[in-house]
């Protein structure tokens, strides 16, 4: 089985649903972990940072009564699919992501080296998306609280790039726009057209480029270890021949690294499962859920597949002249 | 089998009899020729006493008695095609047949050539560097001089100052292995070393390599690895399939083999193989005592060691050595299939799995053999250093303290390729293994 020709047909079919579901009488509700956006018309199923940020915007007196078992509500359910898909949300389903690595594949057509940040630099904008996620939280309370402008309303929907980007594949192109309002709406909005532009153009050098600073990501994390997804090691196995760093999209070195530790779901981990895929050696890396294993690391299969073409989006192999 | 005279030197250097005497390099030679010819004979008269070897290892035996013959046809690279002789584990194969080379691996086992060796490096060198000059500066073997390049990676000390010495013989390319290979500016450096080597065999070819070349090259040894895989796993089954010194000899025969012959040979033997375990055929008895070994490596026809573990009724198991099982154990892994990405699978595949002793840790090599102990059911481990091989013998207190943990007796044999010291050997190996058959 080639898992990642199963994925992108998992993201395709995701993104057909949560874009254009709404047609076909889909709804998955609006309390979904990852960037469906809630701006496109008729959508299948609905970010649920919408509603959050709505629900935060209001006076702390008030989250003692109706409007607090609102916001556990909509929280509740957003942790609910958030255990039982965990990363999965970004590295299956969500349509930026899908997008992303579409742009990836375009850029290997074109043979065109993907690069990597210093470990360095890697290591020190690890804890930009929790200070995003943290902001998502403060921001709204403080204009809730008569803190900070009405024009902030929202910020995260004001500057996220799948709010200008998705409803374009409805034909709706009034939110690819920047909204002069006032100051703070031109630079949230005017963000936001930045981040689709550096989403075109970092995928023709860096892999999910943007997913290593998207609070999303960072809400997901939370659930790492108690996600049903998992992703195992046996460090006694691995040879560290770095072949699952190399595959790694979110440039995770703790993958290859890590020889004690028995969870490798990290908080960049995005469950693409590239490196189960990479890796040659029998039993090293597991992918389970719920304690099922259904991906093991296989020394034959990882041959045979060399062989097919190489595991991702690398050369297809020529046909043999007989 | 055609086999030359012995003693009758080969045409190209051969000098009238009689017209003047021969010069005392000249004699070298012949005397060297001479008893490698003696040597490779002697093993494969031992071989053939063996009634149930697999007939698969007729391929392998052809290209090793070739050594009896000066070498010649040992390596099947045409006549316009560039040879690059390799040393140690580190030299990217994929690269050399992308480029259109010929690959063929030059580390040696020959005791008659260390001699020769002698001239050029000091005593305490061990055997393998001095077998390694002795080919290199005497006309012994044809395929050490059909080289238009040589890589040598500074792996150990004596590898890295060889290249000097070379130098009068060999066009040489040196090859700078980083020794602290965890750091990412070692990582940096080395694929800077594997673009560097590439561009010098381009040069030396005359061809550019090609994204397509690239990846069919890899995809080649892929291929060989795939029979390695399948190889290494029947030779799990209990009673063995096939001696560990056959299985030593397959895997040698990959260094002067073309791959894909190889492949296919390889393939042969495995279904052979196949086919004796389902008809419950072995090459030794189900109680013989599983050993592993590991520690500086042995090349043909420095074969002694196995052959004594397996005269007196053991079986090798399984090897560690970085001219066997390591070699051919790590793979590269293409993910995106762009230049960058497969110069960069090939240069990691080459050093970080790599569990040589010249580099810092030993943790890739404590993992290695904690493995195969467990993959192969070894009941002993004997531990072989080469007199002078100073990499192995440090890391040997760090073994043996795993091997203690893990409860699997060890022993330490230190030796050369001279075969004085042969009885001596078969005494302690006989004792060693006698304890393990008390333990059952």
């Amino acid at each position: 089985m080639n898992i990642q020709r199963l994925r992108l047909a998992v993201q395709l079919l995701s993104f057909t649903v949560l874009i254009y579901g709404g047609l076909f009488a889909i709804d998955l509700g609006n309390r979904l972990p990852t960037f469906a956006c809630s701006y496109v018309p008729d959508h299948g199923g609905g970010c649920f940072l919408v509603g959050f940020q709505h629900m935060l915007s209001r006076p702390l007196p008030e989250f003692l009564g109706e409007q607090g078992i609102r916001l556990l509500k909509a929280l509740g359910i957003a942790s609910l699919w958030a255990i039982v898909l965990n990363k999965a949300w970004c590295g299956w389903v969500c349509p930026i992501g899908l997008l992303q690595d579409l742009l990836t594949k375009l850029r290997v057509w074109l043979s065109i080296d993907m690069s990597r940040f210093s470990w360095m630099t890697r290591h020190r904008y690890k804890s930009v998306k929790y200070i995003l996620l943290a902001l998502l939280v403060l921001i709204p309370l403080g204009i809730g609280n008569g803190l900070i402008s009405r024009d902030w309303t929202a910020p995260y929907c004001q500057l996220c790039p799948a709010r200008p980007l998705l409803p374009l594949f409805r034909g709706d192109t009034t939110q690819f726009a920047i909204n002069f309002l006032s100051i703070p709406t031109m630079l949230l909005t005017g963000g936001a057209i930045i981040l689709v532009g550096l989403m075109f153009t970092t995928s023709f050098v860096k892999r999910r480029f943007l997913c290593s600073y998207c609070p999303m990501l960072a809400f997901l994390s939370l659930f790492d270890k108690i996600g049903l997804f998992s992703l195992k090691k046996d460090g006694d196995k691995c040879t560290r021949c770095g072949n699952c760093y190399r595959a790694c999209p979110m440039e995770i070195r703790e993958i290859e690294e890590e020889k004690t530790l028995k969870n490798l779901v990290t908080q960049d981990c995005i469950l693409c499962l590239r490196c189960v895929e990479a890796c040659p050696e029998n039993m090293a890396l597991e992918a389970q859920f719920a304690g099922f294993s259904f991906l093991k690391a296989d020394a034959e299969a990882f041959l045979a597949r060399q062989d097919a073409g190489a595991a991702g989006t690398g050369t297809r192999r020529r046909r043999k002249k007989k | 089998m055609n086999e030359l005279p012995p003693g009758q030197p080969a045409p190209a250097s051969a000098t009238p009899e009689g017209d003047r005497p021969l010069t005392r390099k000249e004699r070298q030679i012949r005397k060297v020729r001479l008893h490698l010819a003696m040597t490779v004979r002697e093993i494969f008269e031992e071989m053939e006493k063996d009634p149930s070897r697999p007939k698969a290892m007729a391929y392998f035996d052809d290209i090793f008695r070739k050594f009896m013959h000066n070498g010649e046809g040992v390596i099947k690279a045409s006549d316009d095609q560039k040879v690059v002789g390799t040393y140690c584990v580190f030299v990217p194969e994929e690269i050399i047949y992308a480029a259109g080379g010929y690959p063929v691996r030059l580390c040696a086992g020959a005791h008659d050539s260390s001699e020769i060796g002698e001239d050029f490096l000091p005593d305490v060198a061990c055997p393998m560097v001095k077998s390694e000059m002795g080919f290199a500066a005497m006309p012994i073997l044809d395929f050490y001089q059909r080289c238009d390049m040589v890589a040598l990676p500074a792996s150990c000390h004596w590898k890295l100052k060889m290249g000097e010495m070379l130098e009068p013989f060999d066009d040489v390319h040196m090859l700078d292995v980083p020794r602290v290979k965890e750091s990412e500016k070692a990582r940096d450096y080395w694929l800077e070393e594997v673009k560097r080597f590439q561009r010098r065999v381009e040069k030396i070819t005359g061809k550019r390599i090609r994204r397509r070349q690239l990846r069919d090259a890899i995809r080649k040894i892929q291929r060989a690895q795939r029979e390695v895989v399948r190889f290494q796993n029947l030779r799990k089954t209990i009673p063995a399939p096939i001696l560990g010194r056959d299985a030593l000899e397959v895997l040698n025969a990959y260094f002067y083999d073309e791959v894909e012959d190889w492949t296919e040979a390889l393939r042969a033997l495995n279904e052979e193989l196949e086919e004796r375990i389902a008809n419950g055929v072995h090459a030794a008895p189900p109680r013989a005592a599983r050993i592993l070994l590991t520690g500086s490596p042995m090349v043909f026809p420095n074969w002694k060691v196995p052959f004594i573990i397996e005269d007196l009724g053991g079986i090798l198991a399984a090897d560690e050595f970085c001219t066997s099982q390591r070699y051919l154990s790590d793979m590269v892994s293409v993910d995106e299939g762009t230049m960058g990405d497969m110069l960069m699978a090939i240069a990691e595949r080459y050093v970080l799995p790599c569990a040589c002793p010249t580099f810092s840790n030993t943790i890739e090599r404590r993992d290695r053999i904690a493995r195969l102990v467990d993959e192969y059911r070894i009941e002993g481990v004997i531990y072989h250093v080469l007199k002078g091989c100073h990499p192995f013998d440090i890391e040997l207190k760090i073994i043996e303290q795993l091997l203690r943990e893990k409860g699997v007796p060890m022993l330490k044999i230190e030796t050369d390729y001279s075969p004085e010291d042969v009885e001596q050997l078969r005494t302690r190996i006989e004792a060693f293994q006698e304890t393990l058959k008390g333990r059952l």
